[in-house]
């Protein structure tokens, strides 16, 4: 069975004018390692977070690691790992990237437990992997907006989740960054963990067979496998609608 | 409770009833100035006359409607702030207003049938005439509260840093959330006696921001913030007793003149300009 099977979903905001996500079906399995591109206003964030039912779907199927995401998107949120796209902590935030790591431990330690010593080594291993260990013990909100994203990458690593979604992981990181966490996911991958990437701009992509998703106005207009030097072309090619597209032809 | 330390009866009950309110707000404070969710302090005190009100109206326990009058209005502020899609900031200005308005109805509408109604004390509070059972009541909720933080701690921390992403860590982050308005809602409803409405503020906000000069991060600011409270407030039990003056209006001073200090002395606000 696929880790994540959406059948048929629609999605809509309240007071939108129609369903942003209209009628998609889309099935990931283990290892997989997903690019998502497409237009500004696609539906993309939309999309992963009818996945992690972050909002509801309102028609269709969605099924994430075997459970209901309409009946229990609690527990699929504990399972599914979820760099948000936009963020911001002011300066005044009182907590440190460490503590920020460990929070990604708290949703699947369920309510009332206390950390347990592996709730610990898991977010010392995560900042080790994602290399900011000089910033442990630094508040969250005094550091540069590339760093606050690798402290959000390094809580969703220390939540060890069975699917990882990133909402453009790597807007503010340095080329040097993106390449080494770029290494990190094709690990995750390699271990089976499928990956959902959604991206504008496509350097640095790992060296594996990559499948593409192309979102165009809450569908999927693209779906196939390619190797990462192609996604770009691809993707302008998906998307030369006249107004709708990131180059016009 | 401390009776064997003080024999003043009046002394004794006062300190302790500022000791547990100054407690129980200063620890719900680091989360209220958090969230900005000062304005809970209005709302409840607003709340808690309507219910005074509305006790004198029915001729019933003005005290006892007070409170389940705040109580009806703190189980609101969560769901209305989630159906409306508000922040619970423009919640509270709300009921606030509602609060506002059922009292000043009754009260007109009582002045029309001469009746009267005197609310000095959720005004301005009244530390020196409290009963043994009121005590005892804080005693309960100040437990409560410590004992809320103590056991969602880490909601209730991953919140204070940002619901969105608690909410993606999978945390029941609205459950804890209404838990956490509701507690800090009767928490000062039940406060209001010892210092009052227009005094709950110092308790609410002034240790929390004492603590935020000084402090890097929340854990250190649960424990200042409570610290500060408590010390200011037995001090200026004391100091009022032993000099006549009013207790929570000295109290609310003291704390003020420390908040002052701290904003001084505060080694945040230092600027580095090392070179190498
Ligand atoms: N909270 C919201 N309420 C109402 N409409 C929304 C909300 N969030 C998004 N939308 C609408 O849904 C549509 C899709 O938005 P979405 O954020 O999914 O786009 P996207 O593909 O992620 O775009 P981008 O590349 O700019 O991040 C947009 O038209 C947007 O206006
Ligand atoms: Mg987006």
């Amino acid at each position: 069975m696929s880790i994540i099977d959406l059948a048929g979903i629609y999605t809509a905001y309240e007071g939108g004018e129609k369903a942003v996500i209209r009628n998609l079906s889309l099935r990931v399995d283990r290892g997989e390692y997903v690019v998502i591109g497409g237009p500004n206003s696609a539906g993309k964030t939309t999309l992963l977070e009818s996945i992690n039912g972050l909002v509801k779907i309102t028609h269709g199927r969605a099924t994430v690691c075997g459970l209901n995401v309409s009946r229990v998107s609690d527990e699929v949120r504990r399972r599914v790992g979820y760099v948000i796209q936009n963020f911001y902590f002011d300066p005044f935030t009182p907590f440190t990237v460490e503590q920020v790591v460990m929070m990604g431990r708290f949703g699947r330690l369920g309510l009332m437990n206390r950390p347990a010593r592996e709730d610990y080594d898991a977010a010392q291993r995560a900042i080790t992997q994602v290399g900011i260990e000089d910033l442990a013990h630094k508040t969250i909100g005094t550091l540069s907006g590339g760093q606050q994203q690798k402290a959000m990458i390094a809580h969703n690593i220390a939540k060890e989740p069975e699917v990882m979604m990133l909402d453009e992981p790597f807007s503010n990181l340095d080329f040097h960054a993106r390449e080494y966490l770029q290494g990190v996911f094709k690990e995750m991958a390699r271990k089976g963990v499928p990956i959902l990437m959604v991206a504008h701009a496509f350097d640095g992509l790992p060296d594996i067979p990559i499948r593409l998703v192309v979102m165009n106005q809450g569908r999927i207009s693209c779906d196939r496998n390619c190797r990462a030097e192609e996604v770009e072309d691809i993707i302008r090619k998906e998307c030369v609608v006249p107004g709708k597209c990131l180059r016009r032809s | 409770m401390l009776e064997t330390l003080i024999e003043n009866n009046v002394v004794c009950h006062a300190l302790e009833a500022m000791i547990f309110a100054s407690i129980t707000c200063s620890i719900l404070g680091v989360i209220i100035s958090r969230m900005s969710l000062s304005s809970i302090g209005f709302t409840m005190s607003h709340a808690a006359f309507a219910g005074a009100a509305l006790g004198m109206f029915l001729g019933a326990n003005a005290q006892m409607t007070a409170i389940a009058f705040s109580m009806v209005v703190a189980a609101l502020i969560g769901p209305v702030s989630d159906k409306a899609k508000m922040a619970a900031d423009a919640t509270l200005g709300v009921l606030f207003a509602m609060s506002m308005a059922v009292a000043i109805f009754l009260i007109s509408y009582m002045e029309y049938m001469g009746k009267g109604l005197s609310a000095s004390s959720l005004l301005f509070g009244d530390v020196v005439s409290l009963y043994r059972e009121e005590i005892y009541a804080l005693a309960a909720v100040c437990f409560l509260a410590i004992l809320f933080v103590l056991g969602f701690y880490k909601e209730i921390s991953a919140i204070m840093f940002n619901m969105k992403i608690a909410e993606a860590a999978g945390i029941r982050v609205k459950l804890v959330y209404y838990i956490l308005l509701f507690i800090i809602a009767l928490s000062v409803a039940l406060s209001l006696n010892i210092v009052g409405g227009l005094l709950i503020f110092v308790l609410l906000v002034t240790p929390a921001s004492i603590a935020g000069q000084f402090c890097f991060n929340v854990r250190s600011m649960f424990i200042v913030a409570p610290a500060v409270a408590l010390f200011m407030s037995a001090f200026g039990v004391w100091a009022a007793f032993e000099y006549t003056m009013p207790v929570a209006p000295l109290v609310a001073l003291l704390l003020t003149a420390a908040f002052a200090l701290s904003v001084m002395l505060s080694f945040k606000r230092r600027i580095n300009t090392k070179m190498n």
